[in-house]
């Protein structure tokens, strides 16, 4: 059946489903454009989906890049707002270890100050009461309003919010060429990876929030954009480890903070060039873990024997600017182009460059570009209306569900905020659970089929956290692809190959760090799957 | 090399791998459904309580601490430890009278022990239950254990002279039940360890080994007791150089493993010397011979292994201690909870959970015609006896009935 | 505590040696760090599905000609082919002769149908669990799945849908019954063994029967997932006495009912036998003096070591700790014995999670007769046994049951034929 959204023509096409591309999704229309957006594959699966999840205060960026750092805090001051079921309010904070300079604190709290980031010098004693996994031998700290901020929960609610006032989303929808008349982009043709069909769709501006990726889509209308990716690798660990954002007081460096996200703490980044073919074949090497735990060790010393789930690596969007090899001092400053102005080609804009942090104000610059092309006069709201999921307290929505298990409820709270109130009608049959790791009930799944968008089972975990604790999807993928199964999205023979699909993207993840009872895991995961269900890649 | 040094770490929780073998042998999830489950309340949880205090649930309270899950687990992970702690760390609920009265077992006892013919009897009139339930909601239908009108340490106090004469010294741990409700088992005791030849003290200062003080939720109190154990611990360890034994396996375990684990008191450098008196036993007769002389009694038993025995992993001593006695006829019951795990059994909302745990057990007791079910366990006792229509006694007790 | 052999290790390996060693009248300890892999059986074990290069085998006795020259250091390879076949035998032998009926043989695999509807290649399988002898079509032709409401640990629709393949019709149905309502209060407790309990009760095991007969309709079988039983067999001819037709199951996700059942009984057959078990204690270290083993200390005994004549190690792999992988090494805990495995942690792993995987590969290095090494020197009166061999790879050669049953009667074998001194006379 020919989707009807195919043959409509939209005021705004928005090539990119990260959290840019989903709040401009959301800007444009609450500005009341009519707006599609187009993913390759899922929501958040390119840079938004992989980095810390840090809520930055911008005061890492305080001494490097001013404008980052004004941007950033402006920005957390807003999502503190508007999206507060996304985000962790755990402050940070910057210490000093004995083999850091600890003149290079005053600098850091005078750049900071002059970005009007709030600061606090406290006594390392006192830190390690606050943050008692702290390395005990720091000889400085001082708090910063940094939090935690859940990448995937973010979007997702863009999304919500986009749809709710008419957007249309499609996800495994790739951008395959730019449709131009004369010197015009009038649409984009798309292929459906789904269905593996192509289409035209056609719309007045195109918006090109492709991140790294969208160097790439500029050759479709022969337009150059050097990016330069510069990979990050992280490692996840098992539990939470920190309640503060940890960072080291020095010059930006590798595997500097540690982030607590949700039910696990992250340890980050390293730094490299990579080849610009390369961005879609991140591999973390053994070499990356072993840095990311020395360095972590001396953050924070129980990262020696804390268990590692996973490592995975993300790619900067940078925009080449200058030629500094290690991708660090590059500012990551939001470039917002015109390509009428700069290439002579109407329709077609490029947001790129930025960070998480300034994803909105990202699509603020380019709806408000976008609506300058339309000659509409309409304000961006974004700033102002809460995003759906934070349109209530925990208190309230506690009180709406209180019938459902206790963990279970405080799980579905923390995830989706007030929408968690959709869960109030749960059956008992609709209470079992089925991730035990991340406390994902059938209920919430069958919400998450329902109304998030999911497409596989890599969708459903972005949405739930199924598979993202622990177990790694060895309880629980089988039965969350047996319930999708059930609920029509695909047909059995479907589920299982999805089923196949979904335990190999957590092996990638896993098996950097397979040692230990992460590997234990990894062999009795194999037992479940290959020896006892006699699961195959391929199911013919 | 040893298997812990790579095993057990300050997150044990996180060596769950989640295979699920701890949820089958779990006793209370297979009769209460609103307990959530050794898996969802031990490592689970725990990954989401270190999140937030908040994910912390209730229902945490029905675990019996009986360790089945521990003695299950193919990873090590201590869960009954990790639920235990995580009661004391995050539940709001405060103990009440009841748990009060339940868990102060040498208090209780000290003030029943005078009015001994009185307090049994008054406890056993049913509209006195029935009170009790109403009002303390200890459950009605549970039979209480009697107290004695003398305790076992006024009566050892004239033993205490004629136990010097023996070559070889041991201080006994002799738990409350053995003092107020039951001396007989320590009289039996003094009896065995005599005719091995060795003599028996008890310790400067005994009190209660804080098992029932725990698991209600008085942690303060409990440490408190616990750090006069070890004071005298000490003494008789390191400077009379007297090992300490015990006829409770609750008891033994407390004091060997609960104190380091649950209450940070350390114990490391006597915790060898602290044993069950089955096992002292078994060392000195496989060190120097058994020399005991039995006496032509026949007696048919069943032995039932306590769930903190199970998790010892010492009911081999007991039992190989009675299969020693000629006249024997022994059947080892297959190791299970019998379902009262000390207070638990006594408290109104856990009755049913309690009897049903147990009830296969009892069935299977019921079927033979034993002349004793033998236990180490005191707690264990009064629920077989309770349940059975059997007699229920201690390895020493057994022992000191065919001695000649 | 003095017996003729200690075995460390209480899964599958370990208890078909103790009890055919306490057969011939040996006392014997199993020492077990928890509970053992047995738990997840699919309700078969597996001898030989697979040649390393993917080859599918139809008939292992011959295909383990193949097999020796391809894995020198393969577990079969080391029984060779002339005692491979004996032991297989054996095998089959003893399951029934102790009163586990099992379906098939080593001449040609069977297939059984997993969880998720796949007809998988079987040695031997237990008898209520669906069979069938080849790939491509089936005695019936009509069938209905029953399964419990909420369970989500078997997929009724994968197994239709594989079985609509080689022509049977299936009709699948819920039910319930007021004991797994209550059951199903709880949101993570509802699982096989859970609502096994429920239903092997007798008056439950009869509404059960009810509803299959009244529901199933012309089905000429009728299909559960194996969340009955775990008391006994007999609860599934009850059932189908009852229902009056055919009734099969189909393993579940874990814990398999089949496994705990057959870890059970079999652990009882060796009590009864006179073994010792003892769960949940963990072999600490080993006195070896001469290149024998004297003693070994564990955590519960402390300092009351067992001693024996000679010592089955069966600790299995990674899962139940007889390997330890660390960041730079992987090693055998208790003995410290030698391991083959590669040195560089990238060739531990392969990218496609369904691809042999190198650390599956690794295990206890052994001489031919499968005793332990260590620092060079055989350990004399150290056998090794099942998963924690080297040299195989149980997952992609299914072949983890055969090598674990195989090795053990083998080493039983050897034990009881090598008796050089018995100090039985002391009991302690």
């Amino acid at each position: 059946m020919q989707n009807p959204e195919y043959s409509k023509t939209f005021d705004v096409i928005i090539i990119g489903g990260g959290a840019t591309g989903a709040g401009i999704a959301r800007d444009c229309s609450r500005r009341g454009l009519k707006a599609i957006l187009l993913e390759r594959k899922d929501i958040a699966t390119g840079a938004t989906g992989r980095n810390h999840g840090l809520l930055h205060s911008g005061a890492r960026y305080a001494v490097t890049d001013k404008e980052s750092a004004e941007e950033c805090i402006t920005e957390n001051k807003i999502l503190k707002n508007i999206a507060s079921h996304c985000i962790e309010k755990t402050d940070g904070l910057f210490v000093t270890l004995p083999e850091d300079d600890l003149s290079y604190q005053a600098r850091f709290v005078k750049a900071c100050n002059e970005a009007e980031i709030e600061t606090e010098i406290i006594d390392p004693e006192e830190a390690i009461l606050l943050e008692p996994s702290v390395h005990p031998d720091i000889t400085g700290a001082v708090r910063v309003p940094d939090g935690s901020i859940d990448p995937f929960r973010l979007t997702v609610s863009n999304i919500l919010d986009a749809t709710e006032h008419g957007a249309v989303i499609l996800t495994y929808h790739e951008v395959t060429g730019l449709i131009q008349e004369q010197a015009r982009v009038t649409g984009v043709k798309v292929y459906d990876h789904q269905t593996k069909e192509n289409h035209s769709i056609y719309g007045s501006v195109i918006v090109n929030a492709g991140g790294i990726w969208g160097q790439h889509i500029s050759t479709f209308a022969g337009i150059t954009i050097n990016m330069l990716p510069a990979k990050g690798a992280l490692l996840i660990f098992g539990h939470r480890v920190n309640n503060m954002v940890l960072n080291r007081c020095r010059k930006p460096a590798d595997a500097d903070i540690l982030v607590p996200g949700d039910t696990i703490s992250l340890i980050g980044t390293t730094s490299s060039n990579i080849p610009y073919d390369q961005i879609d074949n991140m591999m973390v090497t053994p070499q990356e873990v072993d840095v990311l735990i020395r360095e972590g060790e001396k953050l924070v010393p129980s990262l020696a024997y804390t268990r590692i789930l996973r490592a995975y690596a993300g790619v900067r969007p940078l925009v080449a600017a200058d030629n500094d090899p290690t991708g660090r001092n590059v500012s990551r400053g939001i470039v917002l182009l015109d390509h009428a102005e700069r290439d002579g080609l109407e329709g077609y804009i490029t947001i790129t460059g930025g960070k998480l942090m300034t994803y909105r104000l990202m699509a603020e610059w380019a709806t408000d570009l976008i609506c300058k092309k339309l000659n509409i006069n309409a304000v961006c709201t974004t700033a102002g209306e809460k995003l759906p999921g934070s349109r209530a307290s925990a208190e309230e929505i506690n009180e709406k569900i209180i019938s459902i298990p206790a963990t279970q409820r405080q799980s579905a709270i923390y995830r989706h905020g007030d929408r968690a109130g959709k869960l109030a009608e749960n059956t008992q049959t609709e209470n079992s659970l089925v991730c035990e790791c991340e406390e994902v009930s059938v209920g919430e799944v069958k919400y998450a089929l329902k109304e998030l968008n999911v497409k596989k089972l890599v969708d459903l975990r972005r949405r739930t956290r199924v598979g993202m604790g622990t177990c790694q999807g060895e309880l629980c993928a089988c039965r969350a692809s047996g319930l999708m199964g059930s609920s029509g999205i695909y047909c059995t023979k479907r589920a299982k190959e999805d089923l196949s699909a979904f335990l190999n993207e957590r092996w990638k993840g896993i098996y950097p760090v397979a040692w230990g009872d992460t590997l234990r895991e990894c062999e009795y995961t194999s037992w479940v799957y290959e020896s006892v269900c006699g699961l195959k890649p391929n199911q013919d | 090399m040893q298997l812990q040094q790579y095993a057990i770490n300050k997150d044990n929780f996180e060596q769950c791998i989640k295979c699920t073998i701890c949820t089958v042998y779990c006793p209370v999830a297979a009769a209460n459904p609103d307990y959530p489950g050794p898996k969802q309340a031990g490592p689970d949880g725990e990954r989401l309580r270190l999140k937030k205090a908040n994910f912390y649930d209730e229902a945490l309270k029905y675990c019996i601490n009986c360790k089945r899950c521990e003695v299950a687990c193919p990873s090590n992970v201590r869960i009954g430890d990790i639920i235990q702690t995580a009661r004391i760390k995050y539940s709001k609920k405060k103990p009440a009278l009841r748990d009060f009265i339940l868990s102060h077992t040498d208090l209780v006892g000290t003030l029943a022990t005078p009015f001994a013919p009185l307090v049994n009897t008054f406890l056993d009139i049913k509209p006195v239950k029935k009170a009790l339930d109403r009002t303390l909601k200890i459950d009605h239908r549970r039979s209480f254990p009697g107290y004695s009108s003398q305790t076992f340490e006024s009566w050892y106090k004239k033993q205490a002279a004629e136990q010097l004469q023996y070559k070889t010294q041991v201080s006994y741990f002799h738990g409350c039940y053995t003092n107020y409700n039951y001396p007989q088992l320590g009289k039996d005791l003094v009896k065995v360890m005599n005719a091995c030849g060795v003599g028996v003290h008890l310790l400067t200062k005994e009190k209660c080994c804080g098992v029932a003080l725990i698991s209600n939720g008085f942690l303060k109190q409990a440490k408190k007791q616990a750090e006069v154990n070890m004071h005298s611990i000490r003494k008789s360890v390191l400077e009379d150089n007297r090992p300490v034994i015990a006829t409770s396996s609750s008891c033994i375990f407390t004091i060997r493993d609960e104190y380091p684990h649950l209450l940070d008191i350390k114990n490391s450098d006597v915790r060898d010397q602290v044993e069950l008196a089955t096992r002292y036993l078994y060392r000195l007769f496989r060190e120097k011979g058994n020399n005991l002389q039995y006496n032509d009694k026949k007696l048919k038993v069943a032995y039932h292994t306590p769930c903190h025995m199970e998790k010892l992993g010492w009911s081999y001593y007991s039992m190989e201690l009675l299969r020693m006695i000629p006249g024997i006829e022994l059947k080892i019951l297959s190791s299970q909870c019998c379902g009262i795990a000390g207070t638990y059994g006594f408290k109104k909302e856990n009755y049913t959970t309690s009897q049903e745990i147990g009830s296969s057990l009892f069935e299977t007791i019921e079927k033979d015609d034993f002349d004793y079910v033998v236990t180490d366990c005191e707690t264990c006792k009064w629920q077989i006896e309770m349940s059975t229509s059997r007699k229920c006694e201690h390895p020493v007790s057994i022992l000191a009935k065919v001695l000649k | 505590m003095k017996f003729d052999t200690i075995i460390i290790g209480g899964g599958l390996a370990g208890l078909v040696c103790g009890i055919k060693l306490s057969q011939q009248g040996q006392r014997c300890v199993i020492i077990s760090s928890g509970q053992s892999a047995l738990h997840f059986l699919s309700g078969s074990f597996d001898l030989l599905n697979s040649l390393p290069d993917g080859t599918a085998v139809e008939n292992p006795l011959t295909a383990v000609k193949e097999l020796i020259p391809l894995e020198p250091d393969h577990p079969y390879a080391k029984l060779g082919e002339e005692r491979f076949k004996e032991r297989v035998k054996e095998a089959e032998r003893f399951f029934s002769e102790i009163g586990i009926p099992l379906k098939g043989n080593s001449d040609k695999n069977h297939y059984r149908i997993t969880p998720i509807g796949t007809l998988k290649r079987t040695w031997l399988t237990l008898s209520e669990f669906i069979t069938c002898g080849n790939e491509h079509t089936l005695p019936w032709k009509e069938i209905a799945i029953f399964n419990p409401v909420g369970f989500l640990d078997f997929y009724p629709s994968f197994v239709a849908d594989e079985l609509r393949k080689t022509g049977i019709q299936s009709g699948i149905h819920e039910f319930s019954l007021p004991e797994l309502d209550n059951l199903r209060r709880n949101p993570s407790e509802l699982r096989s063994t859970h609502i096994a309990r429920i239903l092997d009760k007798e008056n439950n095991l009869h509404s059960l029967g009810e509803i299959l007969k009244e529901k199933s309709g012309k089905a000429e079988i009728i299909i559960l997932p194996a969340c009955l039983g775990l008391s006994s067999p007999e609860v599934i001819k009850t059932l189908e006495k009852i229902v009056g037709k055919p009734v099969y199951l189909i393993p579940t996700i874990p814990p398999s009912i089949a496994g705990i059942r057959v870890q059970q009984y079999l652990k009882d057959y060796f009590q009864q036998l006179g073994g010792i078990f003892m769960m949940g204690d963990s072999v600490l270290k080993a006195d070896i003096k001469d290149n024998l083993v004297k003693k070994v200390y564990s955590y519960n005994h402390g300092d009351i070591p067992f001693e024996s004549n000679h010592v089955v190690l069966a600790t299995g792999s990674y899962f139940s700790r007889g390997l330890i992988a660390t960041r730079e090494e992987i090693l055998e805990p208790i003995f410290n014995l030698q391991v083959s495995y590669l040195k560089e942690r990238k060739d531990w792993y392969t990218e496609n999670i369904f691809e042999p995987q190198g650390y599956q590969q690794f295990g206890v290095a052994t001489t031919s007769e499968f005793q332990g090494i260590s620092n060079g020197k055989t350990i004399r009166n150290l056998f090794v046994a099942g998963a924690i061999l080297e040299g195989f790879n149980p997952i992609k050669e299914g072949s983890g049951g055969g090598v674990s049953i195989l090795s053990a009667l083998d080493i039983a074998d050897k034990i009881l034929k090598n008796e050089w001194v018995c100090n039985c006379n002391n009991t302690l």
